[in-house]
């Protein structure tokens, strides 16, 4: 499998199905690993990062963890390739611009992603398409499994599993759903929802994670205690959360709809008619239109559109797809035009 | 105002020296009044100040500060400043700056969950045994007594003998 084999499609966790998919696009777990006797990578010399990228990549192999998976060299490939791959939520910013011997390994679902010599030696994601983290567990847990049989992690009884960060020490795990909020935005009660979320020792970022801004009304709410807790314990306490959370944002659509439904659907429609017609759009105005027209279609005011389409606009029109779309290296202003004209030609069929 | 002794450069050092009664000021460039008067305007270098102010701030540092891991070659003054540890055995040597440090970021310091099957069935035993008294504690705490005696039960059974410890 090539990296151009992708650009047709998009993941299946941007399907838009499973549990409460109106709001939770999707359910994430990664779990991070070391190789015991392996310094961690930032006191790694080459030939060790080498060893073990080498060392991974056929244990990875050899654990038979999916069919089709394709593994990558990152140091092999282009920029706008590795930017297409973090994109795609495949690879992290982090290991698309780090340096060496590092690679990813997935399969064809995209369901999978085994990143090789990112902060740590390995991190293994699984991401679903909505409100599914008991499952995506269930499945990094057995992948796990394989691997540990295959490689000796570095673990300690008092600490758990020994990582380069002690933010992520003990399960190693971040399990994070990704939400669409935009009600509680124009009512101004997300901050109240951050407030309670972060109180229970969970986090609130961007679309692509630590650092990153948030945009399009995506939120992702992870975990931050990755010791004295169990995998179980933490997926529960999200598990928890997530519920209110979404029947808040349901709430507060009824009430705009309510108290000024005019308003509310002139906003989803503009939003529409400008992805129909307009011919130079900025990646962040698309991701508000987008937002706008996602949430007319989960409240019926537009009926001619998939939700599949929508969720993989938010990816395909990011830059490194559009380059990768055209085959060459794009400016801001031309990747502006493109995408106006791409948006156009999806929403047309 | 221009360095009394080069007259080239701006003056940052004044000082004022006292012998017998009589008070004499004078007006130094940085370079001039360090080969003037080494004694007297010793500067504190910048990590003389770091390490002073590291020793108000978080004075476990300091203790820690000369302490280099024999495997990695990592310094915990290093870890302290990028956050990144070198290598598993870092866990052990800068345990003790670690401990208050993992307290603050996950308030806990013991793991409980998953076992690498590799570490051995007492462990594993241990974590789960560990795993039914925490959720036991909640059901405690939440009064679901029937919860509760169905984890006490489980504990008596999977640790063999009365949980008394």
């Amino acid at each position: 499998m090539k990296i151009s084999d992708l650009t047709d499609n998009t993941g299946e966790w941007l399907r838009g199905t499973g549990p409460q998919s109106d709001i939770v696009i999707s359910s994430r777990i990664r779990l991070a690993r070391n190789v015991a006797r392996f310094p961690f990578l930032s006191m790694a010399n080459v030939k060790q990062k080498k060893e073990l990228e080498e060392t991974i990549r056929d244990k990875i192999k050899d654990a038979d963890i999916s069919q089709d998976l394709c593994y990558l060299n990152l140091a092999d490939i282009t920029p706008v390739d590795r930017l297409f791959l973090v994109e795609r939520h495949l690879i992290s910013r982090d290991h698309a611009g780090g340096e060496g011997e590092r690679g990813v390994a997935f399969g064809k679902s995209e369901t999978v992603s085994l990143m090789v010599n990112e902060e740590d030696h390995l991190r293994i994601q699984v991401i679903r398409s909505g409100f599914e983290l008991k499952e995506a567990w269930k499945t990094i847990d057995e992948i796990d499994n394989k691997l540990e049989k295959r490689l000796n992690y570095a673990y300690s009884s008092r600490f758990g599993y020994l990582t380069a960060c002690p933010t992520n020490v003990g399960t190693g795990m971040r399990a994070s759903v990704m939400l669409h909020l935009p009600a509680l935005g124009m009512t101004h009660h997300i901050e109240k929802v951050f407030n309670a979320v972060m109180k229970l020792g969970l986090v609130v970022r961007g679309l692509y994670g630590e650092g990153t801004q948030v945009s399009g009304d995506l939120y992702q709410i992870s975990n931050q205690f990755t010791l004295g807790k169990s995998e179980t314990e933490i997926i529960e306490i999200i598990e928890s959360v997530i519920p209110r959370i979404t029947s808040y944002e349901r709430m507060a659509r009824k009430s705009l709809i309510s108290e000024s439904r005019e308003q509310l659907e002139d906003r989803v429609w503009r939003s529409y008619g400008m992805l129909k017609v307009a011919r130079l759009i900025s990646s962040e105005e698309i991701m508000h239109l987008l937002s706008q027209v996602r949430m007319g279609v989960n409240l019926g005011i537009i009926n001619d559109i998939e939700m599949k389409t929508l969720n993989e606009l938010f990816i395909l029109t990011l830059p490194g797809h559009l380059q990768k779309l055209e085959g060459r290296e794009l400016n801001s202003t031309q990747r502006n035009i493109i995408r106006a004209s791409y948006v156009r030609k999806r929403l047309e069929k | 105002m221009k360095c009394e002794s080069c007259n080239k450069k701006h003056a940052t050092v004044h000082l004022t020296e006292i012998v017998g009664t009589v008070k004499k000021e004078r007006h130094l460039c940085e370079e001039c009044a360090q080969s003037i008067n080494t004694h007297l305007t010793k500067i504190p270098s910048p990590t003389e100040i770091l390490t002073s102010l590291i020793n108000q701030v978080a004075p476990e540092i300091n203790e820690m500060s000369k302490i280099v891991c024999p495997v990695c070659g990592l310094s915990y003054l290093e870890f302290r400043s990028h956050g990144r540890l070198g290598c598993a055995m870092d866990y052990t040597i800068f345990r003790k700056g670690l401990i208050p440090l993992l307290e603050k970021m996950h308030s806990s310091t013991q793991h409980i969950g998953k076992v690498p099957s590799r570490a051995g069935k007492e462990l594993i035993k241990k974590n789960e045994l560990m795993q039914l008294r925490n959720e036991l504690n909640k059901a405690v705490e939440k009064e679901d007594y029937e919860r509760a005696a169905e984890l006490r039960d489980k504990i008596y059974e999977f640790s063999g003998e009365n949980d008394e410890d």
